[in-house]
């Protein structure tokens, strides 16, 4: 048999040619914005509606009313009620699903092609004629209520609560949990609920999102047809986002007898559409984005403090932060901390050329591999609706990427990553991590599962 | 249905390693999925998670790639790339733009043939505690993350190679040295032992020369002994209580059942939708939408190759007795063995999975796995359809002779929060 000198690193053949699919937008009879891509190598389609009510309209008192009305607007419409809805959609094999998030509610259909005309006519039931009756609304308000006290079990989910209720001081609608507390959602009645469907649920505040098998008229047709006695309505959803400017502090969360500690470190940002975001998403694929990075490097390849540790620009329509999140070993708290600003710290100082040539490279190359499934595809077309990118944003974004230098992303280090305005939110067992911070420099506050405080920490 | 049909070649190199080719040119990437014919069941009592730990230093560097280089060179290439261990398999996938298939496939020959020159102390003792964190964050942090070990740990019979947890206990995983390592490489990482899929946009005749290049001068070690184990029996019911840092009590039901592919595998699927698949289905509607006993009922036919379980579970509302639950499970379980289930419930639980089956084509990696599971369980990697049909087939008849694996004893875990009140903040 031939030897082959495994020691050299085999080379790419020539490049490849990805074309971007075409994206369509137009505008239904009743105005309501249509973003579409066809995709016909399977027979399946997959459509988003995305209306801006998410948790941050919740009104104060009254936290986890867009997430409930989520839960309570398909159970029952038209002719069907909520078994007999739920069975309709299963029995054609179609997903059905609606969610909350901060900015939007997300109505999700995944359908084979055949079934789009019944799926659909279903669909615009569930907005057109939802039954919101008091019976079903009770018992959803149960699973909630039921469902928030699970949470406390959850040290993850406590840790992101907290750490975005301190990140937004109490001030800001993002400082709330979309799924809200025990007692505002105890607080919400069904008529809240209705009153939400009439102040948010309308075509002119929404937008819909489709990709599949499917020809541009054809779709426009159906879709002016079953959303034909959907009406524009007025919206008045005026907010303010106020921020209070952070300084370092760390905030406790106790949680008896864990074995780790779940460990969130970040502070505010700018907006996903404002200058920069390019230099950012380099930076932050040098810093922690990728199994690579330095920060997962650090602390799990080199440090074995944990299974996993990354940092990302998380994206809201009004706001942002950056966050460094990771769940370590009780006993490698401090250290764990202590390695994550070093790496802070760290990238002030400048990348290396290397490191731009690789996260350029990861980027670029990586392009045609979000345009894979229908899901991923719209899923991009939803991050363009939201942060109102510009129409040409995908045909561009290789050039952006690479236009960059390392002057910008040293540049965007130093104005993006600032460790002396972090928020760190530890939760974890306190018994086990007071030794560990005794030398540790920055204030300590103990704070409860919601992120309210307790009293600050004697070390 | 046609587009379940897919067109794939197969053919095997000297040294017993299977390659299996699978085209589709319909965006500019290509992906390698390789299953080694190994999982924590080739393992042994007080010897667990080796498999899993050895997959961690799968990524560790070969002799040409040095250590995070492995990660680094797919992620440069813009691709993707993870690996997973399994009771009967451990498997390593990556998906890049097609440009980059001999990359990939130079990294998967590297480290099959010169893994143990890379090894070292050093890299042992880091992916220790890395796993050990792995275990921590995914079991014993998680609320009833030992749900799953206590489960398999009494159905099956000390020694079983099912009755111990992929990921193995702390202990064991602390305990392995470089000699271990090594060992469990020359047993089991041998090309003979492995099937490699390559799947996406590539050129036949280019992607066969590549592979006799990369993978044709690596040695066989011959062939793993197979495993084989009886089929294990209760002979009594067993009854577990654990203290768990939860709020609401749960309770698992698990019943020995059919292994993968088995006749019956299919009808414990359906059954399985028909019981908690859906809003209408059965426990659901009556557990969770009518009277309010259950915060959630999920039911879920395991099945691998030396045998299957089935598993209903039901978190309780606060204040409700699990044993009401209990009872709750058992009359559907008898209703159902007695009077069988309606068309509609078949029919509806049919069109969900061929859907599903649709859905599933449209990602790449799970492709080429689900090409690899098949070979590996039928010796067909061209399945989707012979799948499909055994789920077509299923009828009232088949479900209700299911329903023989619940008329043995069973395992029955409750999960209970700990006798602790610092742990009730809040409430």
């Amino acid at each position: 048999m031939k030897s082959v000198d495994h020691s050299i690193k085999p080379q790419p053949s020539d490049e490849v040619k990805f074309s971007l699919p075409k994206i369509d937008k137009f505008n239904l009879e009743n105005g309501m914005e249509v973003y579409f891509i066809q995709k016909d190598k399977l027979p399946i389609l997959q459509l988003n509606l995305l209306v801006n009510g998410g948790s941050s309209f919740d009104p104060e008192g009254k936290k986890g009313l867009s997430n409930l009305f989520s839960m309570v607007i398909d159970e029952g419409a038209g002719k069907y009620d909520s078994l007999q809805l739920s069975d309709e959609f299963d029995s054609l094999g179609t997903h059905f699903s609606i969610s909350s998030s901060e900015d939007n509610l997300y109505f999700s259909l995944q359908t084979l092609k055949e079934n789009f005309d019944k799926s659909l006519e279903l669909f615009s039931t569930v907005i057109l004629q939802p039954h919101l009756d008091e019976k079903d609304f009770l018992r959803e308000q149960r699973k909630m209520i039921t469902r928030i006290l699970q949470q406390q079990d959850e040290p993850d989910e406590i840790a992101d609560i907290v750490f975005q209720f301190r990140l937004f001081d109490k001030v800001n609608p993002y400082a709330f949990p979309v799924v809200g507390y025990e007692g505002t959602v105890k607080n919400i009645s069904i008529d809240d609920i209705r009153k939400f469907r009439a102040d948010y649920l309308h075509p002119n505040n929404s937008t819909l999102i489709v990709v599949g098998d499917i020809s541009k008229e054809e779709l426009q047709s159906k879709l002016n047809l079953y959303f034909i006695n959907w009406k524009p309505e007025n919206v008045s959803n005026i907010f303010a986002f106020p921020y209070t400017t952070q300084h370092r502090k760390i905030f406790l969360v106790d949680k008896k007898n864990t074995v780790q500690s779940e460990i969130r470190i970040g502070h505010l940002a700018s907006k996903r559409n404002e200058e920069d975001y390019y230099s950012k998403l380099i930076l932050n694929t040098i810093l922690g984005g990728q199994f690579t990075s330095r920060i997962n490097l650090n602390l799990r390849e080199r440090k074995g403090y944990t299974y996993g540790a990354h940092s990302r620009f998380n994206y809201f329509k009004e706001s942002s932060y950056f966050y460094v999140s990771t769940s370590v070993g009780l006993e490698n708290t401090a250290n764990a901390l202590q390695e994550i600003f070093n790496e802070l710290n760290g990238i002030q100082k400048g990348v290396t050329s290397e490191e731009l040539g690789f996260a350029k490279s990861s980027i670029i190359r990586k392009f045609p591999s979000n345009f894979e499934t229908n899901k991923q595809i719209a899923s991009n077309l939803i991050g363009m609706v939201i942060h109102s990118l510009p129409e040409d944003y995908f045909n561009n974004y290789i050039e952006e990427i690479n236009s960059l230098e390392i002057d910008d992303i040293n540049n965007a280090a130093k104005k993006y990553v600032q460790p002396e305005k972090t928020v760190t939110v530890i939760v974890g067992d306190k018994s086990k991590l007071l030794e560990q911070f005794k030398s540790f420099d920055g204030e300590i506050v103990e704070a409860d599962i919601n992120g309210e405080l307790k009293n600050k920490v004697t070390k | 249905m046609d587009i379940l049909n897919i067109d794939y070649e197969k053919y095997k190199l000297k040294n017993g390693l299977e390659v299996i080719l699978y085209k589709d040119n319909s965006i500019p990437l290509v992906a390698a999925n390789i299953w080694y014919k190994v999982g924590s069941a080739n393992e042994s009592k007080g010897k667990t998670g080796i498999a899993h730990l050895f997959e961690h230093m799968m990524f560790q560097g070969s002799a040409n790639v040095p250590k995070e280089m492995h990660f680094r060179y797919i992620q440069e290439a813009g691709g993707s790339l993870n690996g997973s261990t399994s009771f009967d398999r451990t498997n390593y996938f990556e998906k890049v733009p097609s440009n980059f298939l001999e990359l990939i496939l130079w990294l998967e020959s590297d480290r099959m043939g010169s893994f143990i020159p890379a090894l070292t102390q050093e890299k042992l003792d880091n992916q220790q505690n890395v796993v050990s964190n792995e275990r921590l964050e995914r079991y014993d942090n998680q609320p009833y993350g030992l749900a799953w070990e206590l489960i398999i740990s009494n159905l099956y019979p000390e020694g079983h190679p099912y009755s111990w947890s992929t990921i193995g206990s702390l202990e064991d995983i602390s305990s392995y040295t470089l000699e271990d390592v090594s060992s469990f490489f020359k047993t089991y990482y041998s090309p003979s032992n492995a099937v490699l899929v390559v799947a996406g946009d590539f050129e036949t005749a280019r992607t066969k020369e590549l592979v006799e290049k990369y993978f044709s001068g690596i040695e066989s070690n011959g062939n793993a002994n197979s495993l084989q184990a009886i089929p294990p029996q209760l002979k009594d019911n067993i009854y577990i209580i654990h203290e768990d840092n939860v709020q609401l009590e749960r309770i698992y039901l698990s019943w020995h059942s059919d292994k993968a592919y088995g006749d019956d595998d299919a009808s414990l699927d359906i059954l399985s939708d028909i019981l908690t698949g859906s809003k209408s289905s059965r426990l659901y509607k009556n557990l969770v939408f009518e009277k309010e006993v259950a915060q959630d009922v999920s039911a879920f036919q395991f099945s691998g190759r030396l045998g299957g379980f089935f598993t209903i579970t039901a978190t309780a509302k606060p204040g409700v007795k699990l044993d009401s639950l209990k009872s709750e499970i058992l009359k559907e379980l008898k209703a159902i063995k007695n009077d069988g289930v309606s068309e509609k419930e078949l029919l509806k639980s049919k069109n969900g999975i061929k859907s599903n089956f649709i859905y599933s084509l449209q990602n790449l990696d799970s492709l080429a796995d689900q090409i690899n599971s098949y070979n590996f369980f039928l010796k067909e990697p061209n399945s989707f359809n012979f799948d499909l049909k055994r789920y077509e087939e299923v009828d009232n008849d088949k479900i209700k002779s299911a329903t023989k694996y619940f008329s043995v004893p069973y395992v029955e875990l409750q999960i209970i929060p700990k006798n602790d009140n610092e742990n009730k903040e809040g409430k």
